[in-house]
C-alpha cells in the first residue's frame, strides 16, 4: 500500500505541474498539445547543464539538482517560443504547430544530445546520465497510519512542485494577470477593449507553459529514468493534456485525474509483483493510465467546459 | 489561369524545402563537414545519383528499387493525413492504425502456409479492414462522446504498442532477433532478392496499389459527393450541418477511411519493408507523414512528390553517415524544420499575395 502511494504521488505530481502549465495555455485561448515536446527539451537543457556541472565542478549534488531543474524551466520557457511564433505572429493552425513543436523537439534532443556528448565529453552516447536524487523522510508526520506514506521517501522535486503549483493556482485565479489571462480564453475582444493586449498575455502564457512543462520533464528524467536519452518522450506530455481536459481546465480537478493515473500504474505494477506474474505482464499493466484516460474522457468530454475562444486565432478586427 | 494557381500552391512548399536545407547546410558545416557532399550522398544512398563503389548483385537501379520500397508505406500514411486533415480531423494515430493492421496481418497470414496467390490479397484485405476499423472507433468517439481526436488516437497509439509488445514478447518472438518471427515469403508483400539478369533486386508491389490509391483519393476528394460532403465539414462544420450535411456520418467516414490508407501503411511496411515488428517500437512514419502531407499541400498528387523527397532525407542518411561523416540524426531535424516552415503555409502564402497586390497597386 505503501509503496503504491509513494510510486503513484512521485508520478502524478510532475504530471500535474505539466498539466497546468497546459491550463494556463489553453485558459489563454491557445490549444496547446505541444507539452510533450516542451517536457522534452526541457529535460534536455536540464540534463546538459547538470552533466556540464558535474563534469567541471564537484559540488553536492542536491544544488546540483535544483541548478538543473532552473534550466530545464527556461529550457522549456525557450523552446515554447517556437509555439508562440507559429500560433501569434504566423497565424498557424494550433494543432498542426503543436505536433510540430513535439517532432521538432523529438529530432533536435537526438540530434544534440549526440552532437553535445561527443564534441562536450568525447563520447559516443546518446545520452546523458543523471543521478536518482535522493529521497527525504519527513520525520513526524511519516508515521501516521496510511498517510504518513504521502511524507515518506518524498523526491525533494514533489515538494518544489507542490510550492510551485499553490504559487500557480493563487495567480490563475487570484490576480488580476490571472483574471485577464482567463477573459483571453473566454472573449478576448473584451480583454481588448479593457485595454490589454491580448497577444501578448498569451505569449506570457504559453511561455509559462514552457517552463512548467520543463520543469515536469526534468523531474521524470532525475525519478524514473535516472537518464536523459529519447526514452523521456513516452506520452506523457499527452497524457497531461488528458488530465486537464478531464479535470475540466481547472486546477483542483486535474489534481484529481493526475493522482488517479499515478495511482492506476503504481498499482498496476505492485500487482504485477504481488502475483508473481512475468516481467512482460508489465507490458499490459502500462497500458492503465491510457485506458482509463479513454475511459474517462468518454464520460466526461460531454459537459466539458472548454474556454470558448480556444484555438481561434485572435484577429483584432474580426467579430 | 490552371497553370498560375498550381504554380502559387508550389512555391511556398519549395521555399519551406530551400530554407530547410540551407539551415541544414548550415548545421552541418558548423559540424565541420562538406554540406553539398552530405546532400549528394543522400542522392547517392537512394538511387538517384551513382555512388563510387557497388556491393555484389547491386547497382543503382537496385538502390533505387529499395529506395522506393521504403517510400511506399510513407505515401498511403501521408494519404491518410490528407483525407482527414481535409475533413477537418487530425489523425495523429496513424503509427498505431499501421502497428495493429500489420501485426493482425502478420498474425493471420504470415504465419500460415498459404500459398502466395491467396496470402498476399488476403495481407492487404486485412490490413484495410484493421486500420479502417481503428480509425472508425476514433472517429466515432469523437462523434459521439466529444472526445478530440489527436487525444484519443495518441492513447490508442500507446494502447497498440503495449499491447503488441506484449503479445509479440509472449508468443512470436524470435530468440535470435528480439523482433517477432519474420513473416513467410508467400506473404511478403515485397518480393524481396529477386534475381534479375545479374542482380538482386527488392520488388515493391505496394508501389502499384498506392499509385491507385493516389487516384482514388483524389477521385473521392474532387469528383464525388461523399468527398464534397466532408471538405464541407473540414472547412465549417457548423455551415455543413446547416446545408443539411450529416456532419457525424462524415466524421466517422473520413476516419474509417483515413485508418484504411493507415492499414495499407502498415501491411506494405511491416509485411513488405521490413518482414518482422519491434517490440515496443512505433515507426516515426505516422508522424513524418503530417511532414509530407503538409508540404504536398494535403493534394494527393503533392504528396508523391512530398514523399519522394522527405523520405529521400531518411533512406539517405544511412549512405551519408558513413561517406560525409554526418550524424544520421541531423535527417528529422531537416525535416522537422520543413515541418516548422509549412505549419506557416497559409501565413507566407497570404503574406506573398498580399506584397504582390501591393507591388501592383504602386
Amino acid at each position: 500500500m505503501d509503496v503504491i502511494i509513494i510510486d503513484g504521488l512521485s508520478f502524478a505530481l510532475p504530471l500535474f505541474i505539466m498539466a497546468i502549465g497546459g491550463i494556463y495555455c489553453e485558459k489563454s485561448g491557445v490549444t496547446m498539445l505541444a507539452v510533450e515536446g516542451l517536457q522534452g527539451f526541457g529535460a534536455f537543457t536540464g540534463a546538459l547543464v547538470a552533466t556540464l556541472a558535474t563534469v567541471n565542478f564537484t559540488g553536492n549534488s542536491s544544488a546540483l539538482f535544483y541548478l538543473a531543474m532552473l534550466f530545464a524551466a527556461i529550457g522549456g520557457a525557450a523552446f515554447a517560443l517556437i509555439h508562440a511564433l507559429l500560433c501569434l505572429k504566423f497565424k498557424a493552425n494550433q494543432v498542426i504547430s503543436g505536433v510540430v513543436v513535439n517532432i521538432l523537439a523529438m529530432a533536435l534532443t537526438a540530434y544534440l544530445t549526440k552532437l553535445l556528448n561527443r564534441v562536450l565529453f568525447g563520447a559516443t552516447s546518446d545520452k546523458f546520465v543523471l543521478a536518482t536524487s535522493a529521497r527525504i523522510t519527513i520525520p513526524g508526520l511519516s508515521s501516521i497510519p496510511v498517510l504518513g506514506a504521502v511524507f515518506t521517501n518524498l523526491y525533494p522535486f514533489e515538494i518544489v512542485i507542490v510550492l510551485v503549483s499553490f504559487v500557480m493556482w493563487f495567480v490563475l485565479y487570484k490576480t488580476r494577470f490571472g483574471m485577464h489571462l482567463r477573459a483571453c480564453g473566454d472573449n478576448p475582444h473584451a480583454v481588448d477593449a479593457a485595454g490589454r493586449e491580448v497577444n501578448r498575455i498569451r505569449l506570457s502564457a504559453i511561455v509559462l507553459c514552457g517552463a512548467l512543462s520543463g520543469l515536469g520533464g526534468i523531474c521524470f528524467a532525475y525519478s524514473i529514468s535516472a537518464k536523459f536519452s529519447d526514452s523521456i518522450y513516452v506520452g506523457y506530455g499527452y497524457l497531461a493534456i488528458a488530465a486537464l481536459i478531464f479535470g475540466n481546465w481547472r486546477i483542483l480537478p486535474t489534481l484529481g485525474a493526475c493522482l488517479l493515473f499515478g495511482f492506476a500504474r503504481s498499482g498496476g505494477y505492485r500487482l504485477v509483483q504481488i502475483l508473481k506474474m512475468p516481467s512482460s505482464y508489465q507490458d499490459l499493466v502500462m497500458i492503465l493510465p491510457y485506458v482509463l484516460t479513454l475511459l474517462l474522457l468518454v464520460f466526461f468530454s460531454k459537459q466539458n467546459g472548454a474556454p470558448k475562444a480556444l484555438g481561434a486565432i485572435y484577429d483584432k478586427g474580426g467579430r | 489561369m490552371k497553370k498560375k494557381k498550381v504554380l502559387a500552391s508550389v512555391k511556398v512548399p519549395l521555399l519551406a524545402i530551400l530554407v530547410s536545407l540551407i539551415v541544414g547546410g548550415i548545421i552541418i558545416a558548423l559540424t565541420g563537414s562538406n554540406p553539398f557532399k552530405a546532400y549528394y550522398s543522400l542522392l547517392q544512398g537512394c538511387g538517384l545519383a551513382p555512388k563510387k563503389s557497388y556491393a555484389g548483385y547491386k547497382n543503382i537501379l537496385t538502390d533505387f528499387l529499395s529506395y522506393v520500397n521504403y517510400f511506399t508505406p510513407m505515401i498511403f500514411a501521408a494519404l491518410a493525413v490528407a483525407v482527414a486533415l481535409r475533413a477537418g480531423l487530425f489523425n495523429i494515430g496513424i503509427s498505431g492504425q499501421m502497428l495493429v493492421a500489420g501485426f493482425t496481418a502478420t498474425v493471420i497470414v504470415g504465419y500460415s502456409s498459404l500459398n502466395s496467390v491467396l496470402a498476399k490479397p488476403l495481407v492487404i484485405v486485412i490490413g484495410i479492414i484493421t486500420g479502417g476499423l481503428a480509425g472508425a472507433v476514433i472517429g466515432f468517439l469523437k462523434y459521439r462522446f466529444n472526445i478530440n481526436e489527436v487525444v484519443s488516437s495518441i492513447m490508442f497509439n500507446y494502447i497498440f504498442q503495449y499491447v503488441i509488445s506484449f503479445f509479440i514478447n509472449t508468443y512470436f518472438v524470435d530468440p535470435v532477433s528480439r523482433q517477432s518471427r519474420e513473416v513467410s515469403s508467400a506473404a511478403r508483400l515485397t518480393l524481396m532478392d529477386t534475381p534479375v539478369g545479374n542482380l538482386k533486386m527488392d520488388l515493391p508491389l505496394g508501389i502499384l496499389i498506392a499509385l491507385i490509391c493516389v487516384y482514388a483519393v483524389w477521385f473521392l476528394l474532387e469528383r464525388t459527393r461523399t468527398g464534397y460532403e466532408m471538405k464541407a465539414v473540414g472547412y465549417s462544420r457548423s455551415a455543413a450541418k446547416y446545408a443539411g450535411i450529416k456532419v457525424g456520418r462524415s466524421m466517422i467516414l473520413a476516419m474509417t477511411i483515413s485508418g484504411m490508407l493507415s492499414g495499407l501503411a502498415g501491411v506494405t511496411y511491416y509485411l513488405g519493408y521490413v518482414g518482422s515488428i519491434q517490440p515496443k517500437v512505433l515507426i516515426s512514419t505516422g508522424f513524418d507523414a503530417i511532414a509530407v502531407s503538409l508540404l504536398g499541400n494535403n493534394h494527393p498528387v503533392g504528396i508523391v512528390f512530398s514523399t519522394m523527397l522527405i523520405t529521400m532525407i531518411g533512406k539517405g542518411s544511412t549512405y551519408m553517415k558513413s561517406v560525409a561523416n554526418v550524424d544520421a540524426e541531423i535527417a528529422s531535424v531537416i525535416t522537422g524544420t520543413i515541418l516548422l516552415f509549412s505549419a506557416c503555409n497559409v501565413y507566407l502564402k497570404w503574406k506573398l499575395e498580399h506584397s504582390k497586390r501591393e507591388k501592383e497597386d504602386k
